[in-house]
């Protein structure tokens, strides 16, 4: 890959000016990571403002097979945004305009670089929001959602970042600014190519603006703490649940070392001596709610829970999702480096999905805690660990290893949310065989023919 | 913040503070972020980075306002770490000129007294066409504070007597800022305890906190040792400080420089330090800002009925009053519940300012864009005051606003004193 020349790097100034480029060895180590533990220099980072600006730099970086690879927040779990192959990171972070916000319609049009929770605040006032709520939703950039094609709790009933992409304008490795979907919400006008891009994590295309798919609000929420002897009756209510036809907005499984490492921070209340702990938050109008609760609580009782809790208000709610999303950073604290993935498989094979991740966690030693979209099959196994101990590292690749081949085995895949990145590349012939691997170097060839947009990582 | 600090490698990299970085909110940069001065600083000790002009502005381009800390799942103490790597920086890259001087300024009482004079004097001899013209930082110098007339503690006894029962007495640390600017806060602070029955003691051997030394990397052991000195020479119930930086140093920051200094000390000096440790526990322990200690007393306040309504009024929570004291609920259920105010809470109240401590004169644009949506939003619900209880902030905040006047920016313990009822 070619170095980016003297002569070059004044083309791209041109572009941004000097401000919105950066080149000094100190800031460019700013832009070395994300959230996962693998890092690589970048040799520029430019702060693009439009989507000409983007076009143009890429015209330049395709000209030279300069590598791009786009940040938003840096926050990916997958490393998706680390520029493994150095060359330019793109970061959208300043393209952070709210373009419309139109809830007759039931859409708002944002830049890549939006914070989620900033698309939230825009919907409040008009008693709308936006569902897909990664962990990371306080910082986490629209743009890196879509590539990344980002899910979260609530997305057990609402779906995930592409069920709510109605359109995107997207500037492609040539430099083509091209445009899919439109502001309706029924459109099957040619290919659905928002569902391509969304969920590529940058090797096809960089968003540039999105059009977005926003629902009212509920009218009611109820929030269901529940504490269990055994995990393995935690899970089998949870498939329970989902099984007798019911749909929560979100059910989170939380094992007893999880819940420990959480209340060590928190220090909530929570029931330490639980072996599984079950979030359970139902949403809909209130008679609906009240209905569904019930139903919901002689699943629990059927599956020997023992202590079953209302949330009774905002704030007591607000707290346990607090702590629950800060499970990640909590995890963080135990170890100078944390594996998180997000293997997900279908919800009936929880329990048993469950049992292997502790099987396997054992047998190599390590300390892990599970925890759980449990109610989309969207587990989270987090095993802290040190990575300049080569010892233990090479266990807790070994046990990844066998936790992704179980996941596999048991009908499930890979990634639920967080992407594959560099993460989980070479886990790919797991889920998909080699004919289906090639179709999407086809695609990757033919939109990017010279292989520049975020290069190293899975395709 | 007392926390013990955890080691850098214990950064997991999620990016949560940067949604809690006031300077990250204005700037989208990465390098601008506690995540990337952690990363920074974890480069400089692994010697992958050396020192550098470069270094010493990413690291210092912060507020240090701790928020950061606040957010960290992992318990990351970045006050603490960025305090160490702004004393490397410095003690390699120097420090400028107008910082130097107000560090050398700062850092004993007899040259604060000095600085101050001459201040004055400046004050006094600056032409108006130069005032108008010429800014400090964000601020224009016609809209930086007059200077107390006479420093504060030079008007008040030393120890000053309870209205009616005596209940206990209380030690005030002032601060320089209602030493030398803000004389109404002293005033009011004392007016408000000797109301609530507490003699009121106020050491004159006291100075500056230390906290402006700590910023810029000199370790303000001096400012330190005197103060403690200075506090635990007198018997009291408690501590009251009107600044939560002040409070700050107090509460969090001498625990921690003893520590840190009591590691290098030779043997011979272990026993003096341990005999410091223990006091400097004392005093941090017994420390509490005056707005946490009025709304514990507030219901043996006594308010003249009489007294004007005023409002509508609004509050900008300093940090260290949200990070270090968490005292932001505390306060505004205090407000709420003060009969002759109509409180008025604004969308961003507890967003940052922009102050901090020397933030404002050194990054102006940053400050300016921070202060720009909270003006917004004071302005539109037609605030007559804006209270604060941090002097940097009172000072960002009032000089930020347009010269009509139409908003007063105040310590809220200046109006609650207003409205006490007389004797």
């Amino acid at each position: 890959m070619t170095q980016i020349t003297h002569e070059i790097k004044n083309q791209l100034v041109h572009i941004v000016t000097q401000k919105r480029y950066l080149d000094r060895k100190e800031e460019l180590a700013c832009y070395a990571y994300d959230a996962f533990w693998e890092e690589a220099m970048p040799h520029a980072v430019i702060f693009p403002e439009t989507a000409v600006e983007v076009s143009r730099i890429l015209k330049i970086a395709s000209a030279h097979k300069i590598p791009v690879t786009a940040r938003g927040a840096g926050t990916s779990l997958c490393s998706a945004s680390v520029p493994v192959h150095h060359g330019i990171v793109l970061c959208f972070s300043k393209m952070d305009k709210i373009v419309e916000v139109n809830t007759a319609d039931r859409y708002i049009i944002v830049q890549p670089g939006v914070i989620n929770a900033e698309v939230q605040k825009a919907l409040a006032p008009f008693g709308f929001f936006y569902p897909p709520d990664p962990g990371s939703m306080n910082i986490a950039t629209i743009g890196g959602n879509i590539a990344q094609n980002a899910g979260g709790p609530r997305c057990l009933k609402y779906g995930v970042t592409m069920d709510y992409v109605l359109g995107m304008e997207v500037v492609l490795a040539s430099g083509e600014i091209v445009n899919f979907g439109s502001r309706n919400v029924k459109d099957v006008t040619g290919y659905k190519l928002s569902s391509l891009f969304c969920g590529s994590e940058g090797t096809l295309g960089l968003v540039t603006r999105a059009i977005l798919k926003v629902v009212p609000k509920p009218e009611s929420v109820q929030t269901l703490m529940v504490t269990f002897r055994d995990l393995d009756d935690t899970a089998k209510a949870v498939s329970d649940i989902i099984g007798s036809g019911i749909l929560p907005a979100a059910m989170e499984l939380m094992d007893r070392f999880t819940l420990n490492a959480i209340e060590d921070s928190f220090g909530l209340g929570l029931d330490r001596t639980a072996e599984g702990t079950l979030l359970i938050e139902i949403d809909g109008i209130k008679e609906a709610c009240e209905r569904e609760m019930g139903k919901i609580i002689e699943r629990l009782k059927a599956n020997n829970a023992l202590h079953i809790q209302e949330s009774s208000n905002d704030a007591d709610r607000e707290r346990l999702w607090a702590a629950r999303r800060s499970a990640y950073g909590v995890f963080a604290k135990l170890a100078p480096d944390i594996v998180s993935e997000d293997v997900t498989v279908p919800v009936s094979q929880v329990p048993e999905m469950v049992r292997r991740i502790k099987q396997i966690t054992q047998s190599y030693n390590l300390t892990a805690g599970v925890l759980a979209h449990a109610g989309d099959g969207n587990m989270h196994p987090m095993i802290p660990a040190d990575r300049n101990n080569t010892q233990e590292w090479s266990r807790v690749e070994k046990a990844f290893d066998e936790i992704f081949a179980a996941a596999a085995d048991l009908g499930g895949t890979l990634s639920g949310e967080h992407g594959i990145g560099l993460a989980k590349a070479r886990y790919l012939p797991l889920v998909m065989n080699q004919d289906s691997r090639n179709l999407m170097s086809r695609i990757k060839q033919a939109i990017d023919p010279a292989g520049i947009l975020n290069p190293g990582k899975f395709v | 913040m007392n926390a013990p600090i955890k080691p850098l490698k214990n950064c997991g990299k999620c990016g949560l503070c940067l949604g809690a970085c006031p300077v990250y909110k204005v700037l989208k940069e990465e390098q601008a972020s506690p995540r990337a001065r952690l990363q920074l600083i974890k480069a400089f000790e692994n010697s992958t980075l050396e020192a550098s002009p470069l270094l010493k502005e990413l690291i210092s381009k912060c507020l240090m306002c701790g928020s950061c800390a606040l957010a960290c799942p992992s318990g990351i103490n970045h006050y603490e770490h960025f305090m160490d790597m702004r004393q490397k920086m410095v003690e390699s890259q120097g420090e400028i000129p107008a910082i130097k001087s107000l560090i050398y300024l700062l850092s004993k009482e007899s040259r604060i007294r000095m600085g101050a004079g001459v201040a004055k004097l400046g004050q006094k001899l600056a032409p108006r066409w130069l005032a108008d013209k010429y800014r400090l930082g964000n601020i224009p110098i016609n809209q930086f504070p007059r200077l107390n007339p006479t420093p504060f503690r030079k008007t008040v006894a030393a120890t000053i007597s309870p209205k009616g029962r005596k209940k206990g007495s209380l030690v005030y640390f002032t601060g320089c800022a209602t030493h030398f600017l803000y004389a109404d806060t002293g005033i009011s602070t004392v007016g408000i305890l000797t109301h609530l029955g507490y003699e009121v003691i106020i050491p004159r051997d006291q100075t500056c906190c230390g906290i402006p030394l700590m910023f810029h990397g000199a370790p303000a052991v001096e400012n330190m040792m005197t103060n403690i000195k200075a506090l635990c020479a007198h018997d009291c119930h408690g501590i009251v400080v009107d600044c939560t930086t002040c409070g700050a140093a107090l509460k969090d920051e001498y625990p921690a420089l003893i520590r840190k200094t009591m590691a290098k000390a030779s043997p011979a000096d272990q026993h003096t330090w341990k005999a410091l440790k223990a006091c400097a526990r004392k005093i941090a322990a017994k420390t509490t800002d005056i707005l946490s200690f009025i709304a514990a007393h507030r219901k043996e306040l006594v308010f003249d009925e009489n007294a004007p309504k005023l409002g509508p009024v609004a509050y900008h929570a300093p940090c260290h009053s949200r990070n270090s004291f968490k005292s932001q609920p505390l306060v505004q259920a205090l407000l709420r519940n003060l009969p002759f105010m109509d409180y008025t809470p604004t969308p961003d109240e507890a967003e940052c300012c922009g102050g901090g401590g020397t933030f404002f004169y050194e990054h102006p644009d940053i400050a300016k864009i921070m202060m720009e949506s909270k003006r917004r939003h004071v302005t539109a619900v037609n605030a007559r005051y804006w209270l604060t209880d941090c002097p940097v902030c009172r000072i960002n905040l009032s000089g930020n606003l347009d010269k009509s006047g139409d908003i007063q920016v105040r310590h809220p313990v200046t109006l609650i004193h207003g409205a006490l009822k007389k004797p």
